[in-house]
This record gives structure tokens, sequence and C-alpha cells, in this order.
């Protein structure tokens, strides 16, 4: 399973458009938003809460969008016939499974920590040690709703529409979940459709983290339940699809 | 434990919705034989290689050597390549080739090909370097053939291998497959290139409708089926129920009667006090006889069976 890890990590490592709209997009959105709204702020502490406030929007829109985009590339392969061909090799139906999951969580990781960076040292953001550890980690667990999201897509869509879903997706959940505007300058209709979003309660979970030092319950239950719910379709899914490539089984 | 039978089908159904794509097939292969699944579009071919290799869902038996289609693929006992399976992009060559040949090392078959050797038996030399994407049809499928290969498999099945190779690739191709045969590997190959299966089949199966319809090596196929065909000009006349004509065909003036008794026929045509102009008489190719076997004559004016 290390090989076939090591193999898939390297392929998407390639792919440049991933790393810059997972890792470089969010780091400079971190660095300009703060630099265009954080300086109306002012100085002192509402220049440190929008600059907190944007860098953990833009962790969640980086971790997010890695998630998404690591997973949905699924379709890619169905597409070209290598699921199909793995399927006679002795590499374990499991075993391909558990790499496109573990490919999802550890792409995640260096958006966020870069994203930290920056808002630490080109932002000044100003968080104790152990706030900065739990802020990653939670946003690291929670960008699992997005790595179940982004299977249940890869399992669902043909190629062509699972390549459009890439952007498209983490655009209009980023969008509309207030990770580029903050929901609370949204008009009143678009503030109730975010907080039926998933993006906007992974985004709760790191403002929670700063706020409180932990996620509300609240928050976990609803980013839980998204992922719960994104799991259990893309198993259905995926033993509906006649195809072979995907869940064929020996009579 | 050594087991002579390398492949065992028994009463295999596959369906598609309503569609019975192989309805109750039979088929015994032997170790070491190379093996011609031949047959039109839709024949059933590739559904039987698909079963065989536990891709599809399927009733009736199948064993591998001895073992379930799904534990034969994990135990690294079969090599396929298959009508649609692929490369994986943002690759390359090199990479792909490395993680099947451990996977198959980690299912126990010891790297019977060292990666030179391998690299060589599939005719990719000089691509283990090249992006995936980077690829030619022919190459693509000679990488997919290093695959089906990795592993040293004794028993490979192969749907339409060459379809994407030039001449001098099929070439190749077939050279190294004979070079496995003669080391006892067991080859089940599915094609439409029927010089192919007479040159190389030891043994040829004709598949129409989902079942085995011809069973046999290519000359006793060509024999059991539509004979031998003679063919001359004649602007009219009725040639039905001459001795030994099976099937007439006529296109413009030209008659081709299908005859298991060539010497019988031409002494009623002569008998007739006919004159044969242009007379051509010919084996039938393997060819005909897969047509006449998988399909009715075209325009019959005659005798059919």
């Amino acid at each position: 399973m290390s090989t076939l890890l090591a193999f898939q990590l390297r392929r998407v490592g390639r792919n440049r458009q991933f790393l810059f709209f997972t890792v470089l997009l969010p780091a400079l959105f971190t660095v300009f938003f703060t630099e265009v709204f954080g300086a109306q702020a002012g100085t002192g502490s509402a220049y440190q809460e929008y600059a907190t406030g944007s860098m953990v929007a833009m962790m969640a829109y980086g971790g997010m969008g890695a998630a998404l985009g690591a997973t949905i590339r699924i379709s890619f392969d169905r597409a070209s016939g290598w699921l199909r061909q793995l399927r006679v090799t002795p590499v374990p139906a499991s075993s391909v499974v558990a790499v496109d999951v573990l490919v999802g969580v550890l792409l995640v990781l260096p958006g966020l920590v870069v994203v930290a960076l920056v808002g630490r040292f080109v932002n000044g953001v100003q968080l104790a040690l152990p706030t900065w550890v739990a802020l990653v980690a939670v946003l690291w667990l929670g960008s699992g709703a997005f790595v179940a999201l982004g299977l249940l897509i890869g399992h669902a869509l043909e190629e062509k529409a699972a390549g459009a879903a890439i952007g498209v997706v983490g655009t209009v959940l980023a969008a509309l979940g207030g990770l580029w505007v903050p929901v609370e300058l949204f008009p009143g209709g678009l503030r109730v459709l975010a907080h039926v979003l998933p993006s906007y309660w992974y985004a709760e979970l790191g403002r929670d983290v700063v706020a409180l030092g932990a996620p509300a319950p609240g928050t976990v239950l609803a980013v839980a339940a998204f992922a719960v719910a994104a799991a259990v379709l893309t198993a259905a899914v995926v033993r509906r699809r006649p195809s072979p490539a995907v869940a064929g089984r020996a009579g | 434990m050594p087991t002579r039978s390398a492949l065992e089908v028994r009463d295999l159904t596959v369906r598609y919705g309503d569609t019975v794509a192989v309805g109750g097939l039979d088929l015994h292969l032997r170790t070491g034989e190379t093996v011609a699944l031949l047959g039109p579009n839709g024949a059933g071919k590739s559904t039987v290689v698909n079963a065989v290799l536990g891709l599809v869902p399927s009733t009736g038996s199948v064993l591998v050597l001895g073992r379930t289609p799904a534990a034969a693929v994990r135990a690294g006992c079969v090599g396929a390549m298959l009508q649609h399976g692929g490369l994986p992009g943002e690759a390359r060559v090199g990479e792909v080739v490395e993680l099947v040949r451990r996977s198959f090392g980690r299912a126990g078959r010891a790297m019977a090909w060292p990666l030179d050797d391998l690299v060589v038996n599939a005719g990719i030399e000089g691509l283990l370097g090249r992006p995936v994407d980077a690829l030619s049809g022919g190459q693509r499928q000679r990488v997919l053939l290093a695959l089906a290969l990795a592993g040293g498999p004794p028993l490979l099945l192969l749907d339409e291998p060459t379809s994407a190779m030039d001449v001098e690739g099929r070439r190749a191709f077939w050279t190294t497959m004979r070079r496995l045969a003669d080391r006892g590997t067991t080859v089940v190959f599915a094609t439409h290139h029927l010089e192919e299966a007479d040159a190389v089949a030891d043994r040829v199966v004709v598949v129409a409708g989902g079942q085995v319809v011809a069973d046999g090596t290519a000359a006793q196929v060509k024999a059991g089926t539509s004979g031998r065909t003679v063919t001359f000009t004649a602007a009219g006349g009725a040639f039905d129920g001459l001795p030994g004509v099976t099937a007439t065909e006529r296109s413009g003036d030209r008659v081709v009667l299908t005859t298991g008794d060539v010497e019988a026929t031409l002494r009623a045509l002569l008998a007739a006090g006919r004159r044969l102009p242009d007379l051509d008489v010919r084996g039938a190719s393997l060819e005909e006889a897969v047509l006449s076997l998988t399909s009715r004559p075209r325009t019959p004016i005659g005798a059919d069976r």
C-alpha cells in the first residue's frame, strides 16, 4: 500500500495547478485580503481580529480545495481505465480505496501549514502555541468531510464533469460559505444558505478554536454529519455503478 | 500442487440488465495452450475475458488454475490486457511498471522477469522515463503488455492486444507470445485479426451469441464449416441442389458456390455441359469459416444450412 501511496502522491505533486490552487492561491489571498481590508480596520485589536479571521478562512479554503481536488481526480483514473487495470493486478481493491482517502487527507496539510505560517510571519497574527497546533489539527481532521465529498463527486461524475467540478464546487462553496467575504456581510437569504453549507461549518471549526480554544460540539456535529452523509452516498454510488471499473464483483 | 487445467469455465452466464451477454458457456483450457477467441463484435469474447478475471458479476463456475478469479488475481497468477484498460496520467512509464511489478512481487510471484528482461520482451526500451501522456497508441499498448507480463504469470488473458500496434509491433508481440508459450505460459487472446489466430493459436474457439460455436485447431475449424468455394462467371441459371453445394451466392455475373465436395460439384456442372469462364477453386479462409459460423450467408440464392 505504501508503494501505491507514494505513487499517487507523486502524481498529484506533479500537477502544478493543484499546488497553485491549494497552497499558493490561499497564501496569496491571505496576504492580499489582510493588506487591503485589514489596513482599513486600523491597528491593534481590530487588525488582529481581521487578520486572524481572514487567515482562518483561507486555511479552510485551501484545505477544502486540496481535499476536493485530490479526490475528484479519481474520476480521471476511472475514465482512463487505470482503476480497471489495477483490478487485474494483485493490488487489493481495499488498498486502492484506502490510498484514495489517504492521499486526500495528506494533501490538505501543506496548504494549512503554509497559510498558517503566512498568517503568523507575514500578517503578524498572534495566537498561543497550543491554539496554533489546535487550529491546524482541527482543520486537518475536519477536511475529512471534503475528502468524502470529493470521493462522492469523483465516483458519481464522468471525467469532463468531474474536471469542471474541481474548480466549480470549491469556488461555490468558498463564496457562499463565507470563506472570501465573511457571512456577517451577506444579505439575509444568502446568510441562511451559508448555514447549510459544509464550507461554513468547516471554517467555523477554526473560528471556534481561535475564540474558545476548541470547536463547539454543534460545529463538530455539523461537519461530521456532512462527512457521514457524503461517505454513505459514495458507498451507494460505488455499489450501484454497473461499470466493473469501480465496483465489479465476481459471482 | 500442479494442475493440468489452466482454466475451467462451466455454465458461465453473464447478464447486463436484460441482455444475456454470455449464456451457459463451457471452456476448458490445458496449461501451455495458446488459444484464440474469435467472433464478431458483441459475440461475448470480452465478457468471457472479464468474467474469468472476476471483473463482471456472473453465474456458473470459473476456476483459474484451480482458484476463483478474485483469488487468482490476488495471487498474481493472471496477467491481463483489457480492452478498456488504461494507464494513469501524470505518471512516468517506469513508475507504473515498477508499481505493478512490486505488487506481483508482494503477492509471492518471484520477480520472474528482471526489469531489463521485461522491458525487452514487452518492447518498451527507452520508454521508462517517458510521461504516460506522451505515448503513442502502440507504445501505450506495449506498456500495458509489460504490466500484464510483470509478474511472469502462468496465464495470460489478452483482449484485442494488438489493435493499436503497427505491423512491426505486432510481429514483435507475437514473437514474445510464442516464447512465453514455449516456457509453458497459457495464452488466451481475443482478436479480430484472423490471420494472427491462424498463425499463432494451437486452438481456435469461435464465440457467437455468447456461446462457443466451434472449437478446435484452425485447420479443423476451417474444414468443419464452409468447406471450399467454387467461383465462376455465369449470366443466369440456378445452381441450388448441385451435389456438395451448401450455399450459393451471386454478385452480378459472379457465382460463388460453397461446397463440401469440390469434385462432385464440378462434375455436375461440367456434366450439364456448362461453360465455366474464370473458374476458381479455393479453400475457405479462417475468416470465411468464422463468418459462416457466426452469421447467415449474405444474399443467399440457394440452399443454406
